[in-house]
């Protein structure tokens, strides 16, 4: 057990030389993995600040549900009370706009009097005006009430005013599932590099190598130090990429911060928490090292 | 001890470097191997020393069949033999103390037990105060010391070398002999291929003569 602790020091403790011998070339491959790592953490980031907020904004969910023009007169109100009995837990206010009161209102605008003035008769429907309760699921509410809704007899068309909030929330979702892609990226990425790196430093020490065999060292012995120099590849970029994120999110933060404030709402941009960040940061280092290990195994044939 | 057995070796299809070889040699000999150049003496050795597999034939090296070992066993028979090839392969990134610490490092003992061993070795082999040197500060022969130095760290029970005194001057061809007849005294199975007769005059209790991958004049053959 004590000889496997020493030459796992002993294998550190190279493949820190390594890293060091070389430190300009070291130094851009970690900068190379940083960077990359720091785009999923800023993305998640924003997604971790923005999603509960977005929930969280103040939306008058409004239905509004137009009558076909045809609709006999006192049609409007009836279904205006038909729909305020059958879902009085939904609704919060209902408002019932006749024709006759929309035109008024449209002819009190000046833009609108001269064009309405040509026109032989008035042009608006009858529409019933629909405030929704306030509740976490309101978008799938008002979803599920605008399609009921459109399929009534009376009803021609059915407008949602909600809808922003729900593509809001589509939009993060697209994000969420992009920052998966994102991530599957980076981790080609660090592959990529590591092997590459872990390539080079294998012909460098091929004459080491070659020492290392001939005094009796096992394959382990030989490839111990790549994995080393591969998870502290990871390790160091992570750290760095943690850092690189925390700079960028100062101000991403400014500018989302005064656009939340035009929604009468407060943000402030935060990394994800330790934890999570600890273990991207082991994940990196084990991509590393299983990089190192295949691209030693191909590299250094016995 | 070593011990051969209709030991053959070629590469690929071509002609054999080695045929029918067979020999036994007891622990704690001094034997010399000698040919002209490309008889075959650096193939012995590199089979003896586990470096490559024989195309036919049984080795026996310490009572262990090395041509049937499997390849994650080999590294340790070759723990047990101390092997100096014709170009020393010292490591020009590091001084001489780290090389000669790199066995160690393979056979995991602790940085202290390393030290106190390397330095040893370093005495052994007359290169006391050498430690800081890189290898390319050194002599030839300090060069070819320092390599017996990283063979012999290990405490193997066979030491080969192949033509250990090839590029020295006589001098210096004398002390590294010198080097390896103190550790067959104290019971290390010592072979040597070389061709210099007077130092296998002087140093040899045994030659083997090989030419064209036989053994022309072999007393002890099989």
């Amino acid at each position: 057990m004590k000889r496997w602790l020493h030459q796992h020091r002993y294998a550190i403790t190279v493949a820190w030389r390594r890293l060091r011998s070389q430190p300009f070339s070291s130094l851009c491959n970690i900068l190379v993995i940083s960077l990359s790592l720091a785009v999923p953490i800023v993305v998640a980031a924003v997604l971790d600040t923005v999603r509960p907020v977005v929930q969280q904004i103040p939306v008058s969910a409004e239905v509004t549900l137009y009558l076909d023009r045809s609709a006999a007169a006192g049609t409007a109100e009836q279904l205006g009370a038909e729909l305020r009995e059958r879902h009085a837990d939904d609704i919060d206010t209902l408002e019932v706009i006749s024709r006759e009161k929309a035109l008024a209102e449209l002819r009190r605008r000046p833009a609108w009097s001269d064009a309405l003035a040509v026109l032989p008769d008035n042009p608006l429907p009858d529409a019933i005006v629909v405030t929704l309760r306030q509740h976490p699921e309101i978008a799938s509410t008002s979803d599920r009430l605008s399609e009921e809704w459109a399929r009534l007899e009376p009803v021609d068309a059915v407008q949602v005013d909600s809808a922003w909030v729900q593509r809001l929330q589509s939009m993060l979702d697209f994000l969420g599932m992009g920052l998966w892609m994102l991530a599957l990226g980076v981790a080609l990425v660090v592959l990529a590099t590591v092997f590459n790196t872990v390539r080079l430093q294998a012909l460098t020490q091929r004459e080491e190598i070659a020492v290392a065999r001939l005094v009796g060292a096992t394959e382990s012995f030989v490839r111990r130090p790549f994995l080393y120099l591969g998870a502290l590849t990871g390790l160091l970029s992570s750290g760095l990429a943690i850092g690189i994120a925390w700079v960028a999110l100062q101000p991403l933060g400014t500018a989302i911060n005064r656009l939340a404030s035009s929604y009468s709402a407060q943000l402030s941009l935060q990394l994800p928490d330790g934890m999570s960040l600890m273990l991207a940061g082991i994940v990196v280092a084990i991509l590393g090292a299983l990089s190192a290990r295949w691209s030693v195994t191909r590299n250094t044939p016995f | 001890m070593i011990e051969f057995q209709h030991v053959f070796k070629s590469y690929g299809r071509g002609r054999n470097i080695l045929a029918d070889i067979n020999f036994r040699i007891q622990p704690g000999e001094f034997v010399f191997v000698s040919g002209p150049s490309g008889a075959g003496k650096s193939t012995l050795l590199k089979l003896i020393g586990g470096l490559e597999p024989p195309s036919r034939g049984a080795i026996l090296v310490n009572g262990h069949r090395s041509d049937r070992m499997p390849p994650r066993a080999r590294p340790y028979l070759r723990r047990a033999v101390g092997v100096i090839l014709q170009d020393v392969h010292l490591l020009y990134d590091r001084d001489a103390m780290q090389n000669v610490l790199l066995p160690l490092a393979v056979a995991g003992l602790s940085p202290a037990q390393s030290q106190s061993r390397a330095r040893a070795a370093m005495e052994k082999v007359g290169l006391s105060g050498k430690e800081g040197l890189n290898p390319v500060e050194m002599s030839g022969g300090e060069q070819q010391r320092l390599a017996i130095a990283r063979a012999i760290v290990n405490r193997p029970s066979i030491l080969i070398a192949d033509e250990p005194t090839a590029s020295l001057d006589e001098d210096s061809a004398r002390r590294i002999m010198d080097v390896f007849r103190d550790f067959n005294r104290v019971g290390v199975t010592t072979l040597i291929a070389s061709h210099d007769r007077g130092l296998m005059a002087s140093y040899a209790t045994r030659t083997m003569r090989i030419d064209a991958g036989r053994f022309t004049d072999m007393p002890g053959t099989l």
